[in-house]
């Protein structure tokens, strides 16, 4: 036994100290050179690492280590603006490897020239790279994609029409004749992308789509719906979407609330008759965003006894009554010294 | 007697080239993933996903107990993150220091009422806060329940799809959430929870405010060996862990899990020392039942400081106490210990942890009790007990300097010099380090075995004012 641990252990220290010692070594002197190239900034790479980068490229990787060298050499092709850069991404986004495909989307985001954008669009079709993916190059090159992304809104594959809604949003002009169509779609993600587009612009046919989907069966669509509204239509939609107050979904609810403090004190009258639902969630909501939007404040300081306010107090319950007199009480003080 | 003997130490010397073994085979999978993420994340496009509104808002929580010291650079670092859309929900945990006052005064909190739905029983809220200078802020007043208890109080006030717990004495890097969100936006539906490497420091917030790359380690060994046991664990360990499929640690100080998997399995335990460790197991216990794929990861990243211990004292308090819960949920969730209905999980992971986690201290206290007989009775020789001590000292530091090299490439976070102060420091790691984590280790599966679930966290370190 003696013998054995002996050589094992003689072996093991044989190996593991030059083991530290050279590791300690690669350590320390990569980063001195790490620390000098950094000091010195990039080089302008050479003829022949170019061509070792379109090589790198073009080439099927075998291992996946491989594939990440591929994807930094398009990223380094595409940076340089090399003259075959087209040529290389046209051939990652369609090649048969994933993770190139969406490095080259990356890429045409980066370049933002019209080819880039229409291979953007076209790889959104294609739907081999996620589309949030190429939604947000998309959405980062506003407003150059414009009338390119409008044929999407009529793709026969639904996730297309859904992310054709989405990145039109920001849009105010374009495509609402479209948008009103889709917020009829038969798919209820088309549905809540359109209303959320919709929500971003002023005409009557776009308040009218959104205010009907804040009856939409799918409770998301009634989310996006709730906000799109509140935006959309301004103050007339209040008393519907205080009504969703009370909806059966919670996130709804709360999409309602935000829409309700969008409005500010337009919503307040609206809110008043929930302040006695049967449904607590809803009363305590109420009371929420007339807080949220000052009314309480308001009356707290300058009509304490006022019969709204007692109203309020008793749909938020006694923690809001209290964190409502705490405030009030401190504006005071601060008005006091103001004054004195 | 001697017969006896024998066997012991062979059992010992069994057991610790095993562990050598596992530990190496490790670290070459750690190097591999490390690469891939260090690839991956250089051709990432940061400066959209930081601006994109299809990156998936987070809810960060966290949870704060007598946190006085340490919780003011913490939120403002939180606050501070450069993420499209995130809210930050601090819970109060029923401190009975200033903690409460010393949020009002830095973040102009004044009291609100905010109405959620109650998705997990919490502790009594007292009050809930809103800041007047930072909107996305939010403080729950709620009396002391635990770090579990308040974890499940942000939950139910929290408003988005995925959130992120993170402790109050942490100091975020600007870029964490967005680095620690990378591979969820990409992928949300198999992505469900994500957690990565920490730095360590006494006064976090002094450190972090040194840029990066010339950061500091803290030059005083005790710290210094945490850091490389840091170092160590995320980097020759969890990343490991995490390519094949069995992360099992995401650590409380950063960890990112998908909202509707946290509901799924009924938020964060009460019965338990601590509630990180114990979410995982019971996340990857859930899936593998439900026979989804998923992934929880373990990312490269350095996202932030932590606070260190810097007594002797403070470290066996927070290493038992990590001992303990280890102890608590690889015992709690016993079924699935080489079950292969877990799959990997279950055939490996959670056998690793029971070898080398909750068997360690007993098999390093035989060691302990049996080598100075075997020495005395002839049964080893001091020759060979010197050598082999020197082939672990230098093997585990040639682990040690694999780790400090992959931050390195990864983060380029620190200074060269204390680079090679950490290399320097690493052999030494077996006589001057060691011997406390096994003591914390000992004492923490004892407790274990009591059944003890007290706290016990570490006095926070005092610090200097600032100029």
């Amino acid at each position: 036994m003696h013998e054995i641990v002996f050589l094992t252990a003689v072996l093991v220290l044989a190996i593991s100290f030059p083991l530290w010692l050279l590791l300690s070594l690669v350590t320390v002197l990569g980063r001195l050179r790490y620390d000098r190239r950094q000091r010195l900034g990039a080089k302008t790479p050479s003829a022949r690492h170019v061509r070792r980068l379109l090589k790198r490229a073009l080439e099927k990787p075998r291992t996946e280590i491989g594939e990440w060298r591929r994807i930094a050499a398009l990223n380094r092709l595409a940076r340089m603006e090399h003259p075959a850069t087209a040529h290389v991404l046209y051939h990652a986004l369609w090649g048969d490897d994933d993770k190139a495909a969406a490095a080259a989307v990356r890429c045409l985001g980066g370049l933002g020239s019209p080819w880039a954008i229409e291979l953007l669009v076209a790889a959104m079709r294609g739907g081999r790279v996620p589309r949030s993916r190429i939604a947000s190059q998309l959405e980062r090159l506003y407003p150059e994609p414009a009338f390119l992304l409008l044929p999407l809104l009529r793709d026969p594959d639904p996730a297309v029409r859904f992310w054709g809604a989405t990145l039109l949003g920001p849009y105010e002009n374009l495509g609402e004749g479209d948008l009103v169509e889709l917020a009829r779609d038969e798919d209820a993600n088309v549905r809540a992308a359109a209303v959320e587009a919709l929500g971003n612009r002023k005409s009557e046919e776009a308040a009218e789509a959104t205010v009907a989907l804040l009856d939409d069966a799918a409770w998301f669509v009634r989310v996006h719906a709730a906000r799109a509204a509140g935006h959309a239509a301004g103050p007339d939609a209040a008393p519907a979407i205080a009504r969703l107050l009370g909806d059966e979904r919670w996130w709804v609810r709360t999409a309602a609330k935000d829409a309700l403090e969008g409005l500010g004190k337009d919503a307040a009258e609206a809110l008043v008759p929930i302040l006695t639902s049967r449904d607590r969630f809803a009363r305590n909501r109420a009371a929420e965003v007339l807080q949220d939007i000052g009314l309480v404040d308001f009356l707290a300081l300058a009509h304490p006894g006022s019969s709204l306010l007692a109203r309020i107090y008793a749909a938020g319950g006694p923690r809001f009554r209290e964190a409502a007199e705490a405030r009030a009480a401190r504006a005071r003080e601060t008005m006091e010294e103001q004054a004195a | 007697m001697t017969e006896l003997l024998t066997i012991v130490v062979a059992t010992c010397l069994g057991y610790l080239v095993l562990l050598t073994l596992i530990y190496v085979v490790f670290a070459l999978v750690s190097a591999f993933e490390n690469s891939v993420r260090r690839r991956e994340s250089a051709v990432e496009d940061y400066r959209t996903l930081s601006s994109s509104r299809f990156t998936i808002p987070v809810s960060v929580i966290v949870p704060a107990f007598n946190e006085q010291t340490s919780l003011v650079p913490a939120i403002q670092s939180m606050l501070d993150l450069d993420y499209p859309e995130h809210e930050v929900i601090v819970v109060n945990d029923g401190s009975t220091d200033a903690t409460l006052d010393v949020l009002q005064e830095a973040f102009e909190l004044e009291r609100f009422e905010t109405f959620a739905r109650t998705v997990f029983p919490s502790g009594r809220v007292r009050g809930i806060y809103r800041s007047a200078a930072h909107p996305t802020l939010l403080v729950i007043d709620k009396e002391n329940g635990g770090k579990a208890d308040a974890m499940n109080a942000g939950f139910n006030i929290a408003r988005y799809r995925f959130i992120c717990g993170m402790d109050a004495d942490m100091v975020m890097e600007r870029d964490a959430l967005l680095k620690g969100m990378r591979l969820v936006v990409q992928d949300p539906g198999r992505v469900v929870g994500v957690a990565s490497q920490l730095g360590l420091a006494l006064d976090p917030g002094r450190a972090m405010a040194v840029s990066r790359g010339r950061r500091r380690v803290e030059r005083r060994p005790l710290v210094a060996y945490q850091h490389l046991d840091f170092l160590r664990a995320f980097l020759t360990n969890r990343l490991a862990w995490s390519r094949l499929g069995f992360m099992l640690c995401a650590s409380g100080g950063f960890h990112i899990w998908r909202r509707d998997l946290v509901e799924q399995i009924g938020g964060f335990a009460l019965g338990f020392t601590c509630e990180d460790i114990e979410l995982t197991f019971r996340a990857h216990e859930y899936l593998q039942r439900q026979g989804q794929e998923y992934a929880v990861l373990s990312l490269p990243d350095n996202i932030g400081t932590t606070e260190a211990p810097d007594t002797v004292r403070k470290l066996v308090s927070q290493r038992e106490r990590w001992q303990r819960v280890i102890g608590e949920t690889v015992w709690h969730y016993r079924r699935m210990w080489f079950n292969p209905r877990y799959r990997i999980v279950g055939l490996i992971g959670l056998p690793f942890y029971l070898l080398t986690e909750v068997l360690a201290p007993a098999v390093e206290l035989l060691a302990l009790a049996s080598l100075p007989l075997a020495l005395a009775l002839g049964v080893f020789d001091v020759t060979s007990f010197l050598v082999m001590v020197g082939a672990v000292a230098y093997l585990m530091a040639s682990l040690s300097a694999l780790a400090i090299l992959l931050d390195d490439l990864h983060s380029r976070t620190y200074r060269r010099r204390d680079l090679a102060w950490l290399l320097l420091l690493a052999p030494f790691d077996i006589v001057l380090y060691r011997p406390i984590i096994f003591w914390a280790r000992f004492k923490g599966t004892w407790r274990f075995l009591r059944g003890n679930k007290s706290w016990d966290r570490f006095e926070r370190n005092v610090r200097s004012q600032p100029a």
